[in-house]
């Protein structure tokens, strides 16, 4: 009985940290999204949402934005942790720290550095103009590509992290035995490495998906006005316009897809650790 | 022996790894280039070498008010994020709390959470009940994304360590609190300080909840640069994200030093 009161003086400070300021505010948040502007119990936040044909086309922007950012850092994530799982130890540590490094940079620093790339006169339209495959003022700046590529840049270190904790722990010898039965090393990788790498594959791709759709710096700065994703809007209606009832009815319809996609994630992780 | 990769994949893979990381740390290596350079614009590659948009930044009013507030809040967070944590994850290594695994879901909630949910309504929570939003609220917020990784990096250095020292302090005569500040945080250093230095970058590169959180007082750092970014940027917004790097760059470093970076690959 002391050690479990010991205990709870410990952990005590942080459950009624979270409490408060963690659990209370989206309680706020989920109250407000049913209050009405004259203060009645309404569901007419969701409707005008769910109803507009402007904000279902930001919702199915965000969705297809965010199931091809996912589906490039899987694609790409994979074969990269691949490789670094199979290089020694000292050139993996190397590796990890590259990408670690703009996963812990901070997300302003990184897109401008996309806005550098892509803006007019960047780096990647000058050398795509001097190819002739663009014109001389073309810009990728404020198109839906370059949302996408600022994205990827973000996601691509959790997606190689997950997988890489996955094929880690794959037994090499599984490998070679498909090896000496005569497969080979392209059928070794799709029929072993692949299906067993799976779980992670699955795990980084779900995170993936739900940092890409509740993310609006990147998507704000690099798509600009004209192409607003779910957290831009809800950064639109609690900051510019102050409809924050309205703000609080997208956050949830926001959380609620995100937790569907996450329940999962959540059953894939307790597998592992259990 | 099986003969291993064909020499062709081999070749094919270091240009793919090459290409990737050329895609990854590209943006990084633009901010910086276009901070030394000497034009009056943006321009990559850079024309010629030039420190001045370095001095710039500290002539600048802006820039130094965001930084001194960024700085002000980062250390704070630390010092908070780092006491509530280490409480938190002594107390679910042990596991003697009825509800434990619950209770480390809670606290390893916020991470995924996004912080746009949690930022709004922490703004809307704070106004009806506080009143303005000011420092203190945007310390609180920090402090709760703060708290998981101090608790994540603790547990995994507790996890590892050897369960019948504590049991020998007891045997020994010594009380609790003995046994918690001789035995327990000691070997619980590594993973605090790891998760210090977490906690100070999380907090000082933040933008979401700050971004909401903003007031014409209350601007850190990397929301001084989104205004930039937002209106007019010019090099010296390339300078701070320089320094910032920098700090990152040396935050990584130090980390790894402490605790080994691989330990985070897969969670």
């Amino acid at each position: 009985m002391r050690d479990r009161l010991e205990d709870l003086s410990l952990a005590g400070p942080g459950i009624l940290l979270l409490a408060l300021a963690f659990i209370l505010p989206i309680v706020e948040m989920l109250r407000l999204s049913f209050v009405g502007t004259d203060g009645s119990v309404t569901v007419e936040h969701f409707v005008r949402f769910l109803s507009d044909p402007y904000y279902l086309g930001v919702v199915w922007r965000t969705i297809y934005l965010s199931i091809l950012i996912t589906a490039i850092c899987a694609a790409v994530g994979f074969p990269l942790a691949y490789v670094m799982a199979r290089v020694s130890p000292q050139l993996r540590l190397w590796l990890i720290v590259l990408v670690i490094l703009p996963l812990m940079t901070s997300v302003v620093v990184r897109t401008f550095g996309w806005m550098v790339l892509l803006g007019r006169g960047g780096l990647i339209p000058v050398v795509l103009w001097k190819l002739g495959l663009a014109g001389r003022n073309f810009t990728l700046m404020h198109t839906e590509a370059a949302i996408v590529i600022g994205m990827v840049q973000v996601l691509l270190p959790f997606t190689t992290l997950s997988i890489l904790g996955v094929i880690m722990k794959i037994d090499r010898r599984l490998e070679e035995a498909a090896r000496t039965m005569g497969a080979s090393f392209l059928a070794t990788m799709c029929n072993v490495v692949l299906p067993l790498a799976m779980p992670g594959i699955l795990a980084g791709s779900l995170l993936a998906f739900t940092l890409s759709v509740s993310s609006f710096i990147t998507p704000s700065l690099l798509g600009g006005v004209r192409l607003p994703v779910v957290a831009g809007s809800i950064y639109e209606s609690a900051t510019k316009t102050l409809e924050w009832n309205f703000a609080a009815a997208q956050s949830v319809i926001l959380l609620v897809g995100v937790l569907i996609v996450l329940m999962p994630y959540i059953r894939l992780s307790e597998r592992r650790h259990g | 022996m099986v003969k291993g990769v064909p020499e062709w994949l081999k070749v094919l893979s270091w240009i793919f790894v090459a290409l990737t990381l050329t895609f990854v740390l590209g943006p990084l290596v633009v901010v910086a280039g276009v901070s030394v350079s000497e034009s009056q614009f943006i321009a990559f590659p850079p024309t010629g070498f030039s420190l001045r948009w370095f001095n710039a930044i500290f002539e600048s009013n802006a820039y130094v008010q965001a930084l001194l507030t960024s700085l002000r809040l980062a250390f704070a967070v630390t010092v908070t994020a780092t006491v509530i944590g280490a409480g938190a994850a002594i107390a679910l290594h042990r596991r003697r709390l009825p509800g434990t695994a619950a209770l480390a879901g809670l606290f390893l909630s916020p991470l995924i959470l996004p912080s746009i949910i949690f930022a709004i309504g922490l703004l809307m929570l704070w106004s009806a009940s506080v009143g303005a939003v000011s420092f203190p609220a945007l310390w609180i917020g920090h402090t709760v994304i703060a708290i998981p990784y101090v608790v994540r990096t603790t547990l995994a250095v507790l996890a590892d360590s050897d369960p019948f020292l504590e049991e020998a302090a007891r045997t020994m005569g010594a009380g609790r609190w003995q046994r918690i500040i001789y035995v327990v945080l000691p070997q619980c250093a590594p993973g605090l300080a790891a998760g210090a230095f977490f906690a100070f970058n999380i907090s000082f590169d933040e933008a979401v909840i700050a971004l909401f959180l903003r007031t014409p007082d209350l601007v850190t750092l990397p929301i001084q640069i989104y205004n930039q970014l937002e209106f007019s940027p010019d090099p010296t917004v390339a300078a701070v994200s320089t320094l910032m790097m920098g700090l990152t760059v040396l935050l990584i470093a130090v980390i790894d030093r402490l605790l080994g970076i691989q330990r985070f690959v897969g969670n």
